[in-house]
This record gives C-alpha cells, sequence and structure tokens, in this order.
C-alpha cells in the first residue's frame, strides 16, 4: 500500500482538505487524507456535556478519559479545527476580493465575488448554513437554513445599535436549524465548542470525509504526520514524506498531486521545512514571498454586563454560543484608513463565569452582585482586517523544536499606521454601541489581539509577487495546492472557513479537471 | 424588558437534559450520539489537604467570609476550601504567597485568625479586598495574598455544583427542540 500511486495526497483534514477531498472523491479521484493528530469520533470522544465539578481541579478536559487527543499544534485529529470551531459562515464580498480597488491599499485578489459564488453556493448546500436573507451588498446571501432566533440579549444590543444606525442580523452558522438526511438538527446546549456530538455543527469528519471514505474513494490515515514535500528534477512533489504520530515509523505516500491544507501558520512551516536544491528557501518559494504577507485578524474584546439584565431570573438562553452579528458598517464611510471591522458577541457559554473573581467586593454582597449579573453577562468582540506589512510574517524557528522534533513555526505581526487608526476606530464604536445598549464595560482589552491567521502563501497573478495562482496552485510546482486561509491576499473582516472551503472545492474541481487532462 | 416566555404554548420544548446524573432519556444514541460517559466517575477530592489543619481552618473561613452562606451554602458548604488547597498544591507561586500571607495574618489579632471575632476578621480583610479592587496588580504581599484566595474562592466555587446551579441557577446544557423566540 506504501507504494500506491494516489491521484491525490491531501495534508490536513479540516475545512479545506476536507471539503477539498469528498469532491475529488465524488468526482472519481483516488484521495488520501494524510492527519497528523488521531482518529476522533465525534459522537462519543468529546466530553461535550460536561461541567466543572464533575472533573478534577474543576477543569473539563476537551477529550473522554482515553480517548486520544488534540495534541498540540501540528496534530489535531480527523476534522483539524472543524471539530472545535463555532461555524460562523460569511461570504466574502466584492469589496472584500477587490479591497486595493475599494480601498487603494493592501491587495487584490486574483478572482472576483462572482468566481467564487458558484463554490460559495455548493458548500454552503454540502455542509447546510443557516442565516437570514438581509439583501446585504457587502455580506452577499448564501443558500440558508432557516436562521436561530436572536436572544433576548441580543435584542438589546439591536435595539442599542440601531440608534446609531448600526444593523445587527442573524448570525449565519454552519450548523443544522432544520435536520437534513444525515445530521439532526441543533439541539441549543451551547456546548458548542466542545465538540459537536451530534455533528448538527459541521465538522469535515462527518460531513465530508466520512461518507466519501463509505463511498470507497477517500482513505483516511490519522496519525501521520508529515514533515518534507520533495521535489523531482521537474519541480513537481515526487512524494509525502510523514512519520507515525505514536511510533515514528517514516513512511511516504505517493500522488499525482500534492494538497496542502494544515492550516496558515502549519501549511506555511511544512513549506519552509521541504528544503531542496531546486527551493533552498523552502518549496514554491522561488518569489521569496512564502510566510510573508501574514495579515491576523486583530480583535479588541470586553466582557460586559447589560442593564436591562442585571438581577433578572437565569433563561436558557445558550443557544448555538451567538445568534447575532454586526456587519461591517464604516467601508462605506469617509475614514482616514483602509479595510473595516464587524462585531461577533453574545458568544459565550455560561457553564464557566470566570469573571466572577474580578468581581469588586466580598460577602453577602459580592455574592448578590455575582448572582445579579449572571442573566447579564456577555462578550462583544470586534474583529478587523489588517494589511499587509513587512514585520508581519511567519516564519519556523530551527533552534525551538516541538515534541517530535520539527521546527516551530514563529508569527510575527505589527500593525500600521492605517491598521492603527482602524483599530482605535472601532474600539470606539464599540464602546458606542455598548454603550447606546445600556451594557456595562467589565472588562476590556488593552491591546489588539490577534485571532483567525491568515496569509503566508497568498494567491495572485503574478508569480513575483505571490505563491500561488488563482486556483490555490503553486505557481513554482504544477502539482502543489494550498487550500487553506494562507492562500488569502487579504482576510476581510469576516470569518474565513467558508471561503476556505469555497477556494477547496474550487481547487478541487480544478485538480479534477487536470487529472482528466493528464496534465498532473 | 422582554424575556422568554414560559407559556406550554410557546416554543420552548425541553425534551431533555444531559449529564453524569442525568442519562439522556428518550433517543437512541445512533440518532442524538450523546452517548452518556459510563467511564467517568465524578472527582473526588484528592485528600490528605496539602495545608496544614491549622492553615486550612484559616485558609477555610477567609473563603467562607468572601463568599458567605446565604439562601444557598457559602464557600465551606460548597466545599471551595478542598479546591484551594487542591491548587496551592500543585503551584509553587501561590505557596509562597499563602505562606507570606498566613504568617503576616498571625502578626494581626494577637491569636489565630479564625479565633478572632468576625469583625475582627473583617476589620482585617477589608481593607486588603478594598485595596485588591483598587488595583489588582498591588505589589503589598498581603494584598496579594487576598487577591489569590479570593480568585481561587470565586473560581471554585461558581464551579461547584451548588454555586453553579443552586446559587447561579445555570440553564443551559439541555436539549431543546427549537430555539425560542424572545418575547
Amino acid at each position: 500500500m506504501q507504494n500506491k500511486l494516489y491521484d491525490v495526497v491531501v495534508v490536513g483534514s479540516g475545512a479545506g482538505g476536507g471539503t477539498l477531498s469528498a469532491r475529488l472523491a465524488s468526482l472519481g479521484a483516488d484521495v488520501l487524507v494524510l492527519e497528523g493528530g488521531p482518529s476522533i469520533n465525534t459522537f462519543t470522544d468529546f466530553n461535550t456535556h460536561g461541567l466543572p465539578f464533575e472533573f478534577p481541579f474543576r477543569h473539563v478536559p476537551l477529550m473522554r478519559a482515553g480517548k486520544p487527543g488534540f495534541d498540540g499544534e501540528r496534530s489535531r485529529g480527523l476534522g483539524g479545527k472543524t471539530q472545535l470551531w463555532n461555524a460562523v459562515s460569511l461570504r466574502f464580498s466584492q469589496r472584500d476580493f477587490k479591497g486595493r480597488d475599494h480601498d487603494g491599499a493592501g491587495e487584490n485578489w486574483p478572482v472576483d465575488y462572482a468566481d467564487i459564488a458558484p463554490y460559495y453556493d455548493r458548500v454552503e448546500l454540502e455542509v447546510g448554513v443557516c442565516g437570514n436573507y438581509d439583501h446585504l451588498e457587502d455580506l452577499p446571501d448564501g443558500i440558508f437554513l432557516p436562521p436561530a432566533p436572536f436572544k433576548c440579549t441580543d435584542l438589546a444590543i439591536k435595539q442599542g445599535a440601531a440608534t446609531l444606525g448600526v444593523k445587527v442580523i442573524h448570525v449565519r452558522k454552519a450548523t443544522l436549524t432544520r435536520k437534513s438526511a444525515t445530521r439532526p438538527a441543533c439541539h441549543y446546549c451551547g456546548n458548542c465548542m466542545s465538540g459537536c456530538d451530534v455533528a448538527a455543527k459541521y465538522n469535515s469528519y462527518n460531513v465530508h470525509m466520512l461518507p466519501a471514505s463509505r463511498a470507497g474513494k477517500l482513505t483516511m490515515q490519522p496519525n501521520s504526520i508529515v514533515y518534507d514535500l520533495p521535489v523531482n528534477d521537474e519541480a513537481r512533489v515526487k512524494e509525502v514524506r510523514y512519520f507515525d504520530r505514536e511510533t515514528r515509523a517514516e513512511g511516504v505516500a505517493r500522488g499525482r498531486v500534492v494538497v496542502v491544507a494544515c492550516a496558515c501558520a502549519q501549511s506555511v512551516a511544512l513549506l519552509l521545512m521541504s528544503k531542496s536544491s531546486r527551493f533552498p528557501n523552502g518549496l514554491a518559494n522561488s518569489s521569496g514571498e512564502l510566510g510573508k504577507n501574514f495579515i491576523p485578524h486583530i480583535t479588541a474584546g470586553f466582557e460586559v454586563f447589560l442593564e436591562d439584565f442585571i438581577g433578572k431570573p437565569p433563561t436558557d438562553d445558550q443557544g448555538f454560543l451567538d445568534h447575532a452579528y454586526i456587519p461591517s458598517f464604516m467601508h462605506t464611510a469617509k475614514r482616514e484608513y483602509a479595510r473595516s471591522f464587524g462585531v461577533q458577541f453574545n458568544y459565550q457559554n455560561h457553564r464557566m463565569a470566570g469573571w466572577a473573581r474580578s468581581v469588586p467586593g466580598m460577602g453577602k454582597a459580592y455574592k448578590e452582585a455575582v448572582k445579579a449579573r449572571y442573566p447579564a453577562y456577555m462578550v462583544f468582540t470586534g474583529y478587523h482586517e489588517m494589511l499587509p506589512n513587512a514585520e508581519s510574517y511567519i516564519d519556523i524557528d530551527s533552534d525551538d523544536l516541538d515534541s517530535y522534533g520539527l521546527p516551530k513555526p514563529r508569527r510575527f505581526w505589527k500593525l500600521g499606521e492605517s491598521d492603527r487608526k482602524l483599530h482605535a476606530d472601532m474600539v470606539r464604536w464599540c464602546g458606542a454601541i455598548l454603550d447606546a445598549s445600556k451594557a456595562r464595560i467589565h472588562w476590556a482589552a488593552t491591546q489588539p489581539v490577534t485571532n483567525h491567521e491568515v496569509g503566508g502563501c497568498r494567491m495572485g497573478d503574478d508569480p513575483k509577487t505571490s505563491v500561488l495562482d488563482k486556483f490555490c496552485c503553486a505557481h513554482d510546482v504544477p502539482n502543489l495546492y494550498v487550500v487553506d486561509a494562507s492562500a488569502f491576499p487579504s482576510s476581510s473582516e469576516k470569518n474565513p472557513t467558508l471561503t476556505i472551503m469555497a477556494l477547496a472545492s474550487r481547487a478541487a474541481d480544478h485538480i479534477a479537471d487536470r487529472l482528466q487532462k493528464r496534465e498532473v | 424588558m422582554s424575556s422568554y416566555s414560559t407559556d406550554r404554548r410557546s416554543l420552548l420544548r425541553i425534551i431533555g437534559s444531559i449529564g453524569a446524573t442525568c442519562a439522556f432519556p428518550f433517543a437512541s444514541e445512533d440518532l442524538y450520539g450523546q452517548t452518556p460517559d459510563h467511564e467517568h466517575k465524578p472527582a473526588e477530592t484528592p485528600l490528605p489537604h496539602f495545608l496544614n489543619e491549622r492553615d486550612f481552618k484559616t485558609i477555610s473561613r477567609i473563603a467562607d467570609l468572601i463568599i458567605p452562606e446565604t439562601d444557598t451554602p457559602g464557600a465551606i458548604g460548597a466545599g471551595v476550601p478542598d479546591y484551594i488547597d487542591s491548587l496551592i498544591a500543585r503551584n509553587t507561586d501561590h505557596q509562597l504567597v499563602v505562606a507570606d500571607g498566613l504568617r503576616w495574618l498571625d502578626a494581626q489579632g494577637g491569636k489565630p485568625f479564625p479565633e478572632l471575632s468576625e469583625g475582627q476578621q473583617l476589620a482585617i480583610l477589608e481593607p486588603l479586598c478594598a485595596a485588591y479592587d483598587a488595583n489588582s496588580d498591588n505589589r503589598a504581599r498581603n494584598v496579594q495574598f487576598f487577591g489569590l484566595i479570593k480568585n481561587l474562592t470565586a473560581d471554585g466555587y461558581y464551579t461547584s455544583r451548588i454555586g453553579l446551579m443552586d446559587e447561579l441557577r445555570y440553564q443551559g446544557n439541555k436539549i431543546l427542540a427549537s430555539y425560542p423566540e424572545c418575547r
């Protein structure tokens, strides 16, 4: 089996790898998915419904006792981060794809919204996305299941924001609000990010890879940590070298096409590690752009208490975490910076009340204050885009090795002048919306914080300034694709996963077409 | 202010409750997947205590002054001192702060802290609490000591069954047929 030549070998099994491999398998390609982490049974392995007092030190472990874990940065488990994500699924708009045209800064994508829209359609139909048809130019509608109703606490923000002319919409998530043929509807337990044990929330293992593997064209091989992608004389990846996560036994997989989908920093790290005489600075890096243009989402978080809810009886409003979203509104306004921001809020889980320790006082008054605030507690986090700059990049540290002896990726980021103005304006707007919603700020982040990792392996038309072409195929290596957020030339302020999946699905079609034409 | 209707005809329908204490009542496992974790045993407090009996009593008393008994049990009633002890046992920084704090406390009232009157105890702790609230980065060791015990007390209490279920009345972790409209 080791020497079998697959049509496609995919490294990584999350949103990008899962979507792409299932699509390719459905088109008849023979696909091998190598996943660094262990096999996970979504239905039985997570402590989805654990409560803190059931566990030592009041810590609910992610995995049940004796079950394989998601261990560390490179090795996560079948399904990758889709097992734990919050499922927010937003389409990028034409503005997001053409940010340079719109703002005069940063980069355009080599594609338009119209190029990606059919793949958004396809992915939404495959995974099931709920949402409301809001008819917003900057946040295109998709093919939606009905939205989940707003929480009462969302309505407080909605009313407050409305006084400032700011719109609050239903969140859009890859979580079923109606049952499908194979998955139950969400039961609103509120523990989505602890592993959804019914797969009402999309994960790539149950929704994409498992059905494809049962149909016989997709092979999942967990516990296989890929560390090198050597090339042949024609600058094509000739094999995929990995070792077993447990035994460290080395192995080789061969594919006509190799797809890297390990999540942003890890994909960049794998390519940087794959040095050869042909590519001494890392695979597919003749441009020197690999690792550059790292543009993670930047956040400003708040913890607040809604005055109207202080002292009210607690209700079961966990839902599927956040039910609402504040889409970008500053992109059409006159402003002193490029790009924009959106706000995610009310995504906390009430299983824990970690904020209680920072409520002032002691004694009966303290205890009453915590109890009164419990139903009123909410997190509120603005997300904004940053522009690429020379001081924001990913590299690998040959002196800092992980437990497998592989160099760890390092992230460097620094906000430019425009980004800092955008951040300050986002913080100001968040404060104004909270004030208008009668929300008392309990805690506010004092520094920008990164979230979703984006960039480092960007696509573009010019091989001198980009790593990938518009189909996510490496300019330098005709049988190598990268399908994760590292491919994005700009990040938008919107969550990246739906766009990762749409790009992956599009890359799958491109690969299948080239396989059929015997180009690879 | 709006709230969720409890009207029987409202959309809210609770069809099950999950957790170690309440197995999933109606659906087959392959339909819904919530397999009860039969392997899992509820957490037991590691014994013996890391702190000696005298120090444990002092810490217990402080915790119970921070979260006293009301219509629900206080810190001692919720087993919080055991939690605090287990965290101190695992953290050498905590151990140093606690050792300094206990030594400082002993020098205050002329006799062991638990033997002081409640008024005397509060007269010692309340200024520390005020100083900690004013600046949680206050470097004074006695303020750090109070802050540590308060944090551990709050964490331990609100993650206990009594704190989360009885005091805060956490309502989540249930199986809903649909999400209720806010009315």
